[in-house]
């Protein structure tokens, strides 16, 4: 049984490398990401597994290498990087998360000649930087700005950024945004920052925002910037006795961002779309590897995607499908 | 110790309000208060102004009064901080995902509180660990488990869940669309806590822990049962706060209630309890989380740079600990001149 097995599979292995000689290169695609159960990795990794049925239907293969945890985000996921081009990848996707530690092991595979992508983190300026084909992700600073821009065109003018972590370069790029987009539209911007002592805390978050719309009753339009601010920012809203005269969007969502989508106590949500960039990041590099093909638009964006009452329904499917 | 108890029998005078270990408290209250009401313009003054400070006093205020007492009796308590997710996500996910009855979540989520207390009273009494080191590592743990937990259950760092309408007016709605209803649960626990501190015999067995644990322990009180005890009593405070979150906001956050750790010791001290414990009282330290709710709302209104918010509880801070000093003495030689 054993001995049979063995056989069977040596010869399965001569056929396989007889049959990838003959016919185009297939694919296997090593793609460097987040832990696989942390939630929003989960949705990028099926986005990365629905494109490789793909490069499994051409002979190819995806194969995720994740962290095990975050403690030494850096140096792991370089040792990843490395892992991959040790294992024979034809292509690599991965994320500039810490480019000081990481830049040396992405050179590395482009100096070995394998095609890579750079998604989720580090720009298109990474890409660039190291020879990637391209850029798969969002920026922070659009997701701001489609914020304000939306609520712009709706005719909500006044906008203010509640910002719960002043000093993070992130939620900066949020905050500076959202300020542009709604100033692109004819209105006004301006940040509500919060002292240290009320992050994470989403009554000090509902008093603050309460408080700032009191004190300024012109502000129509607030933008908040996760999804435990934006319900806190509701509560506050609601407790101003200005549900209705204020609107607010936020980043990201959860199943209570997406039940008050449905009651419009809040207008939108700005999803960064995490299937997205799996998906078309394997792709990219798929199709590249079997058949030359590129994209040639550089900087390819997942987001910011908007999420208000026209599409809602769609993305509490989207959830069920574990893509959302 | 016997400082506030024998003032409290000697009838009216200035000498005497002045010896009140709450006198620091009140002063640097309305301080406060007047300084941010000249700045915040009649919306401070009127009802928003009101509701908006009261509703950030009602929570902290809950879990300072149990961490006063703590305080009191010479022990620090730093796990409130992630009991308060750890007890929202437990209600959570008893609640919300299983979809159990409303009762059911929340005696799941005091439970944690109650467990995590009594974990965090064993160690300070079987071990010679400080309670400052045990219940940081405590905060840990249970940050660590609350996270576990979530990711397991739901895959996900939130967990929501909508409660029926009799749990939500009693733990999480706005009277009149502005006063939290958690604002009258604080008063409930002020007067319980006062009853105990002041009134009850066990009172004076906390200000004894805190004087001479070793002198309190030979006089008969049962030390460790007391410091279990109330080590239980912060567990469930902080327990009963994240409750009242997750009604009132419908989510349960892994993460969040870290701000609970400082901004209660906070309060507490701003109220002028001692630091190395045997001296305060639970109207100081409501005088306390008051001062600190209207530093913390009135910024907001009177439309001043956040951070100078920060500044101002940090001189606060400063400036309750050198007056309970100065209060003290001046107590001393009070007491000393009369006889």
């Amino acid at each position: 049984m054993t001995m049979k097995s063995r056989i069977s599979r040596g010869l399965l292995a001569t056929a396989a490398i007889a049959f990838s000689a003959s016919t185009a290169f297939a694919a296997d695609i090593f793609v460097i990401g987040g832990k696989p159960d942390d939630p929003f990795w989960s949705r990028v990794k099926k986005g990365a597994e629905d494109a490789g049925v793909v490069a499994q239907a051409q002979g190819g293969s995806v194969t995720w290498l994740g962290p095990q945890n975050y403690d030494n985000l850096g140096p792991d996921a370089a040792e990843l990087i490395r892992q991959a081009i040790d294992q024979g990848a034809d292509a690599i996707v991965g994320p500039d998360w810490v480019p000081e530690a990481m830049d040396p092991a992405f050179q590395a595979v482009v100096d070995a000649g394998i095609p890579l992508v750079i998604y989720n983190a580090g720009g298109i300026d990474a890409a660039d930087r190291l020879g990637a084909l391209n850029y798969v992700g969002a920026v922070d600073y659009k997701s701001g700005y489609a914020a304000g821009e939306y609520l712009g065109n709706a005719g909500h003018k006044n906008g203010a950024c509640v910002n719960t972590l002043p000093g993070a370069a992130n939620i900066e790029a949020f905050c500076s945004g959202f300020n542009a987009g709604v100033e692109a539209t004819g209105g006004k911007g301006s940040v509500l920052q919060l002292p240290a002592t009320s992050f994470g805390d989403a009554t000090a978050v509902a008093q603050a925002v309460r408080a700032h719309l009191l004190q300024n009753p012109d502000i129509d339009a607030l933008f908040a910037i996760g999804d435990a601010d934006t319900n806190a920012a509701v509560s506050g809203i609601q407790q101003a006795g200005k549900t209705g005269q204020v609107h607010i969007c936020g980043m990201n969502f959860n199943d209570s961002i997406l039940a008050n989508i449905q009651a419009s106590t809040q207008d939108c949500a700005i999803d960064q779309q995490g299937y997205q960039q799996g998906f078309f990041a394997v792709s990219i590099l798929n199709n590249f590897v079997n058949y030359g093909v590129t994209i040639p638009t550089r900087e390819i964006l997942t987001g910011p995607g908007v999420i208000d009452a026209s599409n809602v329904e769609l993305v509490i499917e989207g959830v069920k499908a574990g893509a959302r | 110790m016997s400082t506030q108890t024998s003032s409290a029998e000697g009838g009216f005078s200035i000498g005497g309000l002045i010896r009140r270990p709450e006198t620091g408290s009140l002063i640097g209250f309305i301080v406060v208060y007047v300084f941010f009401a000249s700045l915040g313009g009649a919306v401070f003054l009127g009802a928003p102004g009101w509701s908006s400070w009261l509703n950030i006093a009602a929570e902290v205020g809950i879990i300072a009064l149990p961490v006063g007492l703590l305080m009191i009796s010479g022990e620090f308590d730093m796990s409130v901080g992630s009991v308060v997710p750890a007890s929202s996500m437990m209600a959570a996910v008893l609640s919300g995902h299983y979809g159990l009855p409303a009762v059911v979540g929340i005696a799941g989520g005091l439970g944690v509180g109650l467990l995590v207390g009594f974990i965090n009273g064993l160690i300070v009494t079987r071990t010679t660990i400080p309670s400052l080191i045990a219940t940081i590592g405590m905060m840990f743990a249970v940050m660590g488990m609350t996270l576990g937990l979530a990711v397991m259950v739901k895959g996900s760092t939130s967990v929501s869940y909508v409660p029926d309408a009799v749990t939500k007016a009693l733990l999480g709605t706005f009277i009149n669309g502005m006063f939290n209803v958690s604002i009258f649960w604080w008063l409930g626990f002020v007067v319980v806590f006062f009853f105990f501190l002041h009134l009850s015999p066990l009172g004076s067995w906390v200000f004894a822990l805190g004087g001479d644990r070793d002198s309190a322990r030979n006089a008969g009180i049962p030390t460790d049962k007391l410091t279990i005890g109330l080590f239980m009593t912060s567990g469930f405070c902080a327990a009963f706060v994240g409750i009242a979150q997750v009604m009132t906001y419908q989510a349960a956050q892994v993460a969040g209630g870290q701000s609970f750790i400082f901004n209660s010791i906070m309060c507490v001290v701003i109220g002028g309890v001692l630091l190395t414990g045997g001296a305060g009282s639970v109207i100081g330290i409501v005088l306390g989380t008051m001062t600190f709710a209207v530093v913390n709302q009135g910024i907001f209104f009177a439309a001043l740079d956040p951070n100078i918010g920060s500044i101002i509880i940090g001189a606060l801070l400063l400036a309750a600990v050198l007056s309970n000093d100065t209060f003290r003495a001046l107590a001393m030689t009070y007491a000393t001149k009369k006889k």
